[in-house]
């Protein structure tokens, strides 16, 4: 890695471990295999939206050109956002592309990150699914992503559950014969009507 | 397997017979790109002509000059540098009086609006830093350096010049130039050349950034386009941006200035965009109902379409059928000919989605079908050509006759290539239509012109049996009939 790139990661990771946000357990980041060029993010998810209680792991990748070039960051949990793919976990946000200058930070990014999650834009959508279900039916985008969330986001005995979901994932398991991520995705992308999710597999 | 009779006897044909003299250059007449024929016959028409378009190709030299001249009216006339005065031409697409207006009227709005100056409210970001000390800290690399080895855009953003040389490597290595913008977060200020070049010390990136910032004002012009030919480098320049056809005369390619793409007439730029997108995504399941062979429907013998002509006679039976539509030629006589017009079923309002859907495709596949066969045919056609000139050489060579003996037929076949070239471009304008009167009357005449199209591409081909002046009056109906559906439906 560049010199100014190891530098500046060095003060930066100092920076968000010092930072109010840090403090109060909103953000953090820690090393991936003691090396400056492969972080792992964390964000909380924020109050007030289908996300609350969820910690959400982030994948991110320093570039060589840092910080002349953005970060690549990844959503490594499950996360059901009209802006980040339900698949790969990839993000739009004009910050991670375009939008990048040299002064921002990793944790301008983390708290950019929380901010798209408070705030989607579904005209900008990285899930063309998820974006549909925002637009057209927004009520049931939100008891979908506060079950992804409770679901791949939480750990204890405090998730949320909606047992309409769960029934539905037992039976495409069964009818299908397929796993439940796969039922699940199924199911989130018909609106949770059984039979057009059974169709969408058959297809 | 038969083949296309149109092809038989191709060894047989006599072009004619007299003195001696040769002319190699005519040999590699353009056979797409037949403007000289165009003026010539055509001169008198020109004001008429609805595919006329003024244009020129320009060198590199040329349009550096072009730019510059643009680039010292604004410096004489607002005050600013070179630099600054193609920043604002660049956010003003070159537009000079504009820029003058803007700059009567509010010259600090001007100034923020091409984003050479922070807007009022924000100018006094980072004063503090700048005023009070010797030594700065930059905020990219965060080691403190001394006045003089920062630098800052108007907006007053300091940071080291080792930072801003990083920048600009990156940004260039990614062929942004003129968009680059300051470092600091939220601030749109852009780069200008000369504080790049100033910053960039490496030769290679100043090369590059020369070259792409070049690119990028080209671009940004509305009367320049680069000419889309392989390893072109000339630049067109014409008055008017509209999808009107250019033939570079370095590289003769020949294409729609509006949009860069091949020429498309009567078809607009946004519609073909969308017939070529769509023929994209379907051309698997429209592929092997185009297939290359169909039986003959007399005595069902498999036949072969290796010439251009849609005109077929069966090598076996000799019966003569139209290739499109595998009805009887005879019914394809001027008036009736109707094989171009897709017949829409009346009552498809009142049947089911699945019928609907069957329609479509059955709609799009009819229209995909012609498209797709004069696209083979222009090639097919092509090859006639080249067939064409070898024999003339050989005649030539033998004595029999003189090249300008047989002039006439290369110009047939480019007037050929020129009238099916259109002809190919009405299908997608027809496909997107709606049904009414208009389109019934492109209809009329995209028929008629295919009719002539096609019997001037038999003639060609059987050129040994065709009278010249027959030809060349064939020619003329075909060339008119084209010129008269451009003329109507060609909207500028």
């Amino acid at each position: 890695m560049a010199n100014i790139a190891t530098q500046r990661i060095q003060r930066e990771f100092s920076e968000v471990t010092k930072s109010d946000e840090s403090q109060k357990n909103l953000i953090s980041i820690e090393l991936v295999n003691n090396s400056l060029s492969d972080l792992r993010g964390y964000i909380s998810g924020p109050p007030d939206t289908p996300y609350e209680g969820g910690i959400f792991h982030l994948d991110i990748k320093i570039p060589e050109t840092y910080p002349f070039n953005p970060p690549k960051v990844r959503f490594l949990t499950k996360i059901w956002h009209p802006n980040i793919s339900s698949v790969t976990g990839a993000i739009c946000l004009d910050i991670l592309k375009d939008q990048w200058a040299a002064a921002m930070t990793i944790r301008t990014v983390l708290l950019s990150l929380q901010a798209l999650l408070s705030g989607a834009e579904p005209d900008d959508p990285q899930d063309a699914v998820v974006a549909k279900q925002y637009k057209d039916s927004y009520e049931m985008f939100k008891l979908t992503a506060k079950h992804w969330t409770s679901v791949y986001a939480m750990t204890g005995f405090d998730k949320w559950r909606y047992p309409d979901f769960d029934y539905k994932i037992q039976r495409l398991m069964e009818i299908m014969k397929v796993d439940e991520d796969r039922a699940r995705v199924a199911l989130s992308s018909n609106n949770w009507d059984l039979e057009k999710a059974t169709q969408s597999l058959l297809s | 397997m038969s083949r296309n009779v149109c092809d038989e006897g191709d060894d047989e044909r006599d072009y004619g017979e007299e003195e001696d003299e040769e002319d190699d250059e005519c040999f590699d007449y353009d056979y797409y790109n037949a403007t000289d024929y165009d003026s010539e016959l055509y001169e008198c028409e020109r004001n008429k002509d609805s595919e006329h378009f003024e244009y020129e190709c320009l060198q590199i030299e040329q349009v550096e000059r072009l730019l510059n001249e643009s680039v010292e009216s604004i410096c004489s006339s607002i005050g600013i540098n070179p630099s600054l005065a193609k920043v604002l031409l660049y956010t003003h697409k070159w537009d000079i009086d504009r820029i003058k207006e803007k700059h009567k009227r509010d010259s600090f709005q001007l100034l923020t609006d091409a984003r050479i100056k922070s807007p009022r409210n924000s100018r006094t970001v980072d004063t503090a830093n700048r005023a009070s000390s010797y030594y700065i800290q930059c905020n990219i690399c965060l080691q403190s350096s001394s006045a003089e080895k920062c630098a800052s855009l108007s907006c007053g953003h300091q940071f080291c010049k080792e930072c801003w040389c990083s920048h600009l490597e990156v940004q260039v290595t990614q062929g942004i130039t003129i968009g680059i913008e300051c470092m600091a977060q939220g601030c749109h200020i852009l780069v200008p050349e000369d504080f790049a070049l100033n910053i960039l010390t490496k030769t290679s990136f100043r090369e590059k950034y020369q070259q792409f910032a070049f690119a990028a004002y080209v671009k940004s012009h509305p009367e320049l386009r680069y000419c889309p030919g392989t390893n072109c480098s000339v630049i067109i320049r014409a008055k008017e941006n509209k999808s009107k056809r250019v033939i570079c005369k370095h590289c003769k390619t020949s294409f729609c200035f509006k949009c860069g793409g091949d020429y498309h007439a009567p078809t607009n730029c946004e519609t073909i965009k969308f017939w070529l997108t769509k023929c994209a995504d379907d051309s698997e399941t429209a592929n092997y109902i185009s297939a290359h062979t169909k039986d003959c429907p007399k005595c069902h013998i498999c036949i072969e379409k290796n010439g251009g002509c849609n005109h077929m006679q069966c090598y076996s039976c000799k019966h003569d059928f139209c290739w499109m539509c595998l009805g009887d030629w005879k019914t394809h006589g001027s008036e009736y000919y109707e094989c171009s017009r897709y017949k829409e079923n009346p009552n498809i309002a009142s049947e089911s989605v699945h019928a609907q859907a069957r329609e479509a495709l059955k709609k799009y596949l009819f229209y995909y079908e012609r498209w797709e066969n004069h696209a083979r045919s222009l090639r097919l056609e092509a090859q006639t050509l080249e067939q064409i000139k070898t024999r003339i050489h050989e005649k030539v060579m033998a004595n029999k006759g003189t090249w300008i003996d047989w002039q006439y037929l290369l110009d047939a076949a480019a007037l050929l290539a020129k009238c099916r070239y259109t002809l190919q471009y009405t299908y997608p304008y027809a496909y997107y239509m709606e049904s009414g009167p208009r389109k019934q009357l492109f209809e009329y005449q995209q028929a008629q012109l295919e009719a002539e199209i096609e019997n001037l591409s038999w003639k060609i081909e059987h050129a040994e049996t065709t009278d010249r002046g027959d030809l060349e009056n064939q020619m003329d109906i075909a060339e008119k009939r084209r010129a008269t559906l451009l003329k109507d439906f060609l909207s500028s």
